[in-house]
């Protein structure tokens, strides 16, 4: 095994390049500048491309168009220009284009700042554009994990043919660690492996080889069709896709809810606390949508409470309620903006909350 | 006395800024006057001069990049660098950022350097060969000529700092060693230290290496720990 020390957002690059990816769209912001930087001295070694489009619409149009080829193409950006992205991240969710869209969350609303934040979980997982749509969203908690779900994550995108999209923050692109990575796929996309996708059209060729990419449906029924198409698909999604991590929540007393970042602070805290006697586990969604939810419940049914830990006002606190209903008691803490919730403030809000019982 | 300047320049992750606060506070506690700089101006999110580390190191004057620590980067340095060359320090360190765009940074001083007396500057480059761009001789080598040529500055030794964050094991340092002992003898540019956590570092030096491409054996501390670097997934 070999290991090599890199920055999050060039791990996550090189990645989704070993995973087939040859086309980059984006435009810089903070923190992610980095991909876009990596990208544009990778791609032309690879004879991939790199294009820094004129703004993050452009961008994501980019995609779409190179998604409806049949191509793995990515684009990344940080909240402000993740917001711009939305109307086209709609359109490829209604024409059904897959591809891989990276938020490396910062402080929100508006510009915020440029410190970590999960304020965009809503944004993700509960449509951040317009109609009955969702994403494959993966939160992951070490580059050693995005590294890994971005080998399967093209995959699952074409299955399904829908947008993927990773979750991260300013800290999981920034920040250091060891990791290993994948070996490199070559990905040609054929008539055979993506039938749908635009692969060339010349006038006598049969009608059926014309592929149009679209999501505009003027007849009402046709719309109404096509949604219940969507939906089947994310309901087959929910089925197969979840993915989760329960943190010693066997025998635990109080379970931390957290995702990304945050539940890796979590769980140094729970570590802690379990040094001190307290019985605490963490559960921790890897997918945010779809949401673990039927497994939480099962995490959480021996438990006194759950804490929810975000560095958000908590969003995906409503999830957690959903999942578990009134069987438990659910507490939150964390903070707004960009401060990302310390192992010291975890471990006093637990030990808070048991005294409290 | 004479003043001790120790310019640390190398690629990126390398673990420039580590070494820098070790160097620095390693001065202080000899009762040494220390003055350190952060000459980053690559990588701005996480840097020295965080605000909690400051009110820490009271002992050590420290001089950061206008703005920096207020999520607002203007990239310009203030004049207070000056200072480095103008007061009497006994040792001074720069943090300067990575590679080549890293070390351009110390161009604009190369007159200040140059004006110091013999031995009292160290241009140190910083290698560790666990980083995707600094893993084969060949690539070494050319980061070296890179770096020299935009900070204007001649480097005259090599540190080994070779690790792999929390998972470093001796065999970083010793793969280092290999590797940096090959650079070092197709450039001349001696091995200056050698560096690690103390028991890795007790370990690699137990092992019998030539001490002509270790230098000077640096146990080094951690204090750019953050709260999620505890929590690495195990492989």
């Amino acid at each position: 095994m070999s290991l090599t020390l890199m920055k999050g957002s060039e791990a996550i690059a090189e990645a989704a390049i070993r995973a087939g990816a040859r086309f980059f769209f984006g435009y810089p912001i903070t923190p992610q500048t980095e991909i876009p930087e990596y990208m544009s001295a990778r791609m032309p070694e690879i004879g991939g491309c790199f294009l820094q489009a004129e703004s993050e619409v452009a961008a994501i149009n980019m995609v779409y168009g190179a998604a409806g080829t049949g191509a793995r193409v990515i684009t990344s950006s940080s909240s402000p220009g993740v917001s711009l992205k939305q109307e086209g991240i709609s359109y490829m969710a209604g024409a059904q284009l897959p591809a891989v869209i990276l938020n490396v969350m910062r402080g929100g609303p508006g510009l915020g700042s440029i410190q970590a934040s999960q304020g965009d979980y809503f944004q993700a997982v509960k449509g951040g554009g317009n109609g009955d749509y969702h994403l494959l969203t993966y939160a992951p908690s070490s580059i050693q994990e995005a590294i890994n779900i971005m080998q399967f994550a093209y995959d699952k995108a074409e299955k399904y043919r829908v947008p993927c999209m990773f979750l991260a923050d300013g800290v999981m692109c920034q920040m250091m660690e060891p990791v290993e990575m994948p070996p490199m796929v070559e990905y040609k996309a054929t008539r055979e492996n993506k039938p749908w996708a635009a692969h060339g059209y010349k006038p006598g060729d049969a009608p059926e080889r014309r592929a149009v990419i679209n999501s505009l449906f003027i007849n009402t029924e046709e719309l109404s069709v096509h949604n219940d198409h969507l939906q089947a698909i994310y309901r087959e999604i929910e089925k197969n896709e979840k993915m989760w991590e329960c943190y010693n929540t066997e025998d635990a007393e109080i379970i931390i809810t957290a995702f990304g970042t945050v539940a890796r602070i979590a769980k140094t805290a729970a570590d802690i606390l379990r040094g001190k006697g307290y019985k605490v586990g963490v559960f921790r969604p890897i997918t945010v949508w779809p949401f673990p939810s039927e497994e939480l419940k099962a995490a959480v049914s021996g438990c006194d409470a759950i804490l929810d830990v975000e560095c958000n006002e908590g969003q995906m606190m409503e999830d957690v309620r959903l999942a578990v209903g009134d069987s438990k008691p659910v507490h939150y803490f964390g903070h707004c903006g960009s401060q990302i919730p310390t192992t010291e403030e975890i471990v006093a809000e637990v030990i808070k909350l048991k005294e409290g019982m | 006395m004479s003043k001790k300047m120790f310019v640390l320049i190398g690629n990126y992750g390398s673990g420039k800024t580590e070494l820098a606060l070790n160097f620095a506070i390693a001065a202080a506690a000899r009762g040494e006057r220390t003055e350190l700089l952060d000459l980053d101006m690559v990588n701005t999110y996480f840097r020295l001069t965080e605000p909690g580390r400051l009110t820490r190191m009271k002992e050590i004057r420290i001089v950061s990049p206008n703005f920096s620590n207020s999520s607002v980067e203007t990239l310009s340095l203030p004049a207070e660098v000056q200072s480095a060359f103008d007061m009497n320090w006994d040792t001074v360190v720069f943090d300067v950022g990575g590679d080549a765009v890293g070390a351009t940074a110390l161009g604009r001083y190369r007159e200040d350097f140059m004006e110091l007396g013999d031995g009292e500057l160290e241009v140190l480059n910083v290698v560790n060969i666990r980083r995707p761009l600094a893993g084969t001789v060949e690539k070494i080598r050319h980061l070296q000529e890179e770096m020299e040529l935009h900070s204007r500055l001649k480097i005259t030794g090599m540190i080994n700092n070779t690790n792999l964050a929390q998972m470093t094991t001796p065999e970083e340092l010793r793969d280092g060693y290999e590797m940096i002992k090959q650079v070092s003898e197709l450039t001349g540019v001696p091995v200056k230290y050698t560096s690690g956590k103390k028991k890795m570092l007790d370990i690699f030096l137990s092992e019998g290496h030539d001490p002509k491409y270790i230098g000077t054996p640096m146990a080094i501390d951690t204090y750019m720990a953050r709260d999620w670097d505890s929590w690495i997934q195990s492989l």
